[in-house]
């Protein structure tokens, strides 16, 4: 089993939700997250006052999920999250050891 | 147990046996106050027996103890799965311990028949004594009925010792509920809306009825809280039906003491027609809807119980000074209603026939922020129930409705316009969202309720509770034409009501008849319809298109239109996602919404310039103007409008337009025309003349020189040189307000100095600048900024400062003076600090970086 964790423009997540769907992929978390890497801030001046957004605000989506989906969900999020500007966002895998359902206790990837 | 006479074996099946069959009637369609009461019998003569059965196997009288049901129990209302309250009263301690081990066996008895026994043993002497620290305690004894046992004890108990320490007590009790009643208010979120209520504990539940029936008799009743009358007992009682048959539903479905109506059960209950008198189906969102009516109910008869005030023991004197003190209230010039004690009061009820005085109240409520209390709604009520009271001045007009909307608090005056019935009154398409459910769990309040939630979150921001509206605020100060804002707020979701795909749709729909009612302009509808229209628009921008991308923005620009616009959206965006539920607002969402507004508000002040009219092309609107100067050929038209920046069209309607038409006609034979209007607080002045150097400054500076404050200005000029300003301006020293015939004089010297026929300096030498030396309330420092990305000819010039008069023309002749042309200016105020927008040139070209240089060193010299 692997975490997925996708950072990615919110602009972006309307598609990429729906191309999950499609794909099969119910379950997921999302979170509303600021952050940057190398996209810089944004700053406008309103009325003389300067409104910087330094951490730009973006969605991160989380699953864990079977070792045959992965390459799917990533191929999914990469072609409809990607805008091809600084920005898009980023995938990072790690390898998850258990997951248990709470409600029947089921274990492994029944779980998920 | 020893020795009984009837085995658990017999007593256990026939306990069961009853639960069932009262199981059955009661699914079978028995209501459930006859379900809640047989369960009470089946309990009694359980408790009974058994009780006579463990004195005979012990071999005691009961002298000494009795049994009393305490509570739900006491009242006769014992649910499926709800405890039975007991109390063991001992005539002392020393019947305490000798009847302990009784105790014991018949509370495992009781177990064994199945009944949830949750019993307290007192002797009498002990119920004397109030327990600070156990007030439910005292309020379930005050449910208290004999079971079994010592009758005379009882007695004792009941008509001796309680009434005493209960009367001795009273405003302690009373205190303590009110605090009990609060917190539990408070756990709840002070709110009937949840998606899933608990229907004993929530607000609108049975515990409502059950405080505000304790608060009535722990402060002695008549004497003290004013009780329900008839009707309202009705529907309460009504009230408590329903819900009753809720709980008894959730507890069988459950098989517990569980008071949650999850969603599934919503469900189930909506397909058994749970609770439903007149036999129609219906799905779980319209049963949910006869749910959230009954539980208004409750919880407005509760809220009206703890808004009276506690009652306290007086002495005589206390009494006398009291009443005197009461009797200094005076109506407010002349008006039967004042204010006393932080609430609207009825002073003369009769006067309330004549609707008028009626609105009169809410606009005041609307206009200072202080409530109507229950009482004066009760007498608003009273009339409005009663038709052999003739009604004067029944229709509500725009205007009326106008000024209560426009007001700083609408929100206070439109809860009790809609909790008495008169919002749908005004506006009947309000039934239509009713307590109208919307099931997701996104959704936490009805629509009726998210509607005027989303009012009370703008008039919130006067002083905004958190950080969320803290940048919203100045938009809410500052909004133009808030009363078609909230006109907008009541209307967007009423198509939520409606059989149509789409609701905004139906609510366009309901605003057409809504509007064509009350007779609004076709401007204001034609605002309205906007707001409406796009109303999901700047929140579908913000979740779905990059918002720090310039075509975004643009195309985003596009579709709103103007400024005005854009903050009225904007307010309505950040009210309608407010009031989804306490979440929905969050911190990050909030941001992102400033963000668009910001870059949008910033797009349509730097293409100010660049979008120019093609008059050509305006077919509509050159048909909309021939329609009101008939007179005049399309030719002229098209030559009038050619050139003017877009923003004019913006900002005047075809009406206006086709009066500025007109007085450019007459520039021939006078070179200078003007048009003044006053509005509620301000004056709004139209001067068409030729374009020549330092006009604005000339303009500004007679303003100056008249002692008019300039709030907000805009400045064009056409492809034909003809320059169109408009200033809205307050009368400082209120010279055209309370000398008329100044008026004439003033609009002579606006030509006069303009047509160079008289001096501006004398004007500008006289005037009294005492006000400079008054201190600000708050500093602005001075900023200048130059920008040449936004126009192909014309340098952008923003400049933000300390407000005060004479401001406009200072900056206007430091422009003139340094050989700037002004294209296009566009002046707000916000408080104490003013916003202008000036695109330059300098003969013909933009400016040099070092006229830039000379420029904002000549501005920041003058200006601080």
């Amino acid at each position: 089993m692997m975490k997925l964790e996708a950072i990615i423009q919110p602009s972006r997540f309307e598609s990429v939700k729906d191309a999950l769907r499609e794909a099969g992929i119910e379950g997921m978390t999302v979170t509303e997250v600021r952050g940057h890497g190398r996209q810089k801030g944004h700053t406008e001046v309103y009325r003389g006052r300067e409104y910087t957004v330094d951490l730009l605000p973006k969605i991160k989506l989380e699953m864990v999920l079977p070792d045959k989906l992965v390459n799917t969900v990533v191929d999914t999020i990469l072609k409809t999250a990607k805008t091809g500007k600084i920005g898009d966002g980023k995938i990072f895998l790690s390898r998850v050891d258990e997951a248990i359902r709470i409600r029947n206790e089921e274990r492994g990837e029944n779980a998920l | 147990m020893q020795g009984s006479l009837t085995p658990l074996s017999v007593l256990g099946p026939q306990a069961d046996d009853e639960r069932q069959r009262i199981r059955r009637q009661f699914e079978s369609g028995v209501g459930a106050r006859e379900t809640v009461a047989a369960l009470c019998q089946l309990a009694d003569s359980n408790i009974r027996q058994v009780f006579g059965e463990v004195l005979r196997v012990h071999n005691t009288p009961s002298d000494g103890l009795c049994l009393l049901a305490l509570g739900g129990y006491g009242r006769r209302l014992l649910f499926p799965y709800s405890d039975l309250d007991i109390l063991f009263l001992f005539g002392n301690e020393r019947a305490e311990q000798s009847f302990r081990p009784l105790i014991a066996d018949f509370a495992r008895t009781l177990w064994d028949l199945g009944f949830r026994v949750s019993s307290a043993g007192r002797t009498l002497e002990e119920c004397k004594r109030i327990e600070e620290d156990n007030v439910e305690f005292h309020l379930a004894l005050l449910d208290r009925r004999f079971l079994s046992g010592d009758s005379e004890l009882f007695e004792k108990l009941d008509t001796r010792v309680l009434p005493g320490s209960e009367k001795q007590a009273r405003a302690f009790m009373l205190a303590q509920l009110h605090k009990l009643t609060k917190d539990r208010l408070t756990r709840y979120g002070n709110t009937i809306f949840h998606l899933e209520p608990n229907v004993k504990e929530a607000p609108g539940g049975l515990r409502d009825y059950q405080a505000a029936v304790w608060l009535r008799q722990v402060a002695g009743g008549e004497r003290g809280i004013q009780g329900s009358s008839a009707a309202e007992e009705d529907l309460a009682s009504g009230a408590v039906d329903f819900l009753s048959a809720i709980r008894c539903f959730l507890h069988y479905s459950n098989a517990r003491n569980d008071n949650t109506l999850t969603y599934e059960l919503q469900a189930a209950a909506a397909d058994r027609l749970l609770g439903v008198s007149d036999g129609l189906p219906r799905d779980a969102a319209e049963w949910m809807r006869l749910y959230f009516r009954h539980a208004r109910t409750l919880n407005r008869q509760l809220l009206r119980y703890l808004e009276q005030k506690t009652v306290t023991p007086r002495s005589l004197r206390q009494r006398i000074f009291s009443a005197a003190r009461a009797a200094k209230i005076e109506p407010r010039n002349g008006k039967p209603f004042a204010v006393r004690d932080g609430m609207f009061e009825v002073l003369d009820q009769h006067a309330l026939s004549d609707r008028a005085v009626t609105f009169q109240l809410f606009t005041e409520a609307a206009s200072t922020g202080v409530p109507l209390s229950r009482r004066a709604e009760r007498s608003l009520a009273y009339i409005m129930k009663h038709p052999e009271i003739p009604a004067h001045n029944a229709e509500v007009t725009w205007p009326v409705l106008r000024a209560i909307l426009a007001a700083d608090y609408p929100g206070v005056a439109l809860r009790p316009i809609q909790r008495l019935g008169l919002l749908t009154e005004i506006l009947p398409e309000f039934s239509r969202i009713d307590s109208l459910v919307v099931r997701d769990f996104y959704h936490r309040y009805t629509v009726d309720e998210h509607t005027l939630r989303t009012i009370e979150h703008l008039q919130e921001l006067a002083d905004p509770p958190d950080a969320r509206g803290t940048h919203f605020q100045t938009l809410w100060k500052s909004v133009d034409r808030r009363d078609l804002l909230i006109f907008s707020l009541l209307l967007h979701d009423i198509g939520k009501g409606m059989a149509v795909e789409n609701h905004v749709a139906g609510s366009l729909e309901a605003l057409d008849t809504a509007a064509h009612r009350l007779q609004l302009s076709e401007e204001e509808t034609s605002e309205v319809h906007f707001l409406i229209e796009h109303h999901l628009e700047m929140s579908a921008t913000v979740q779905r298109r990059d918002i720090f991308d310039p075509s975004t923005i643009s195309a985003f620009a596009n579709s709103v239109g103007n400024q005005e616009r854009l903050q009225r959206l904007c307010l309505l965006t950040y009210a309608d996602i407010h009031a989804v539920n306490p979440e929905a607002l969050t911190p990050w969402k909030a941001d992102m919404l400033w963000q668009l507004f910001v870059a949008t508000s910033n797009h349509f002040s730097r293409t100010l310039d660049r979008d120019r009219l093609h008059a050509h092309d305006e077919l509509s609107l050159l048909e909309q103007i021939r329609a009101h100067v008939p007179n005049i050929g399309t030719e002229e038209i098209e030559r009038f409008l050619e050139g003017f920046p877009r923003r004019y069209l913006a900002v005047h309607s075809a009406a206006e337009i086709a009066a500025h038409l007109s007085l450019s006609q007459k520039l021939r034979s006078e070179p200078v025309q003007t048009e003044l209007h006053t509005t509620a607080h301000t004056f709004s002045l139209t001067l068409l003349t030729a374009d020549r150097p330092a006009l604005f400054a000339t303009i500004a500076g007679i303003l100056a020189g008249w002692g008019m404050n300039i709030i907000k200005a805009d400045a064009f000029a056409n492809a034909a040189g003809v320059v169109l300003d408009t200033f809205h301006f307050v009368d400082l020293h209120r010279t055209l307000e309370l000398n008329p015939t100044e008026i004439g004089r003033f609009r002579q010297s606006l030509a006069d100095v303009v047509n160079g026929k008289a001096p501006l300096e004398p004007l500008l030498k006289d005037r009294d600048l005492a006000s400079r030396a008054r201190p600000p309330k708050v500093a602005i420092d001075t900023r200048t900024n130059f920008e040449d990305t936004s126009s192909e000819h014309s340098t952008l010039l923003e400049i933000v400062a300390q407000d005060r008069p004479g401001l406009l023309y200072d900056i206007g002749s430091t422009l003139a003076r340094l050989g700037c042309n002004i294209e296009v200016a566009l002046i707000d105020t916000e408080g104490q600090k003013v916003i202008d927008v000036f695109y330059l040139t300098e003969q013909g070209k933009k400016l040099s970086l070092h006229k830039q240089e000379i420029l904002r060193r000549a501005l920041q010299g003058k200006l601080e």
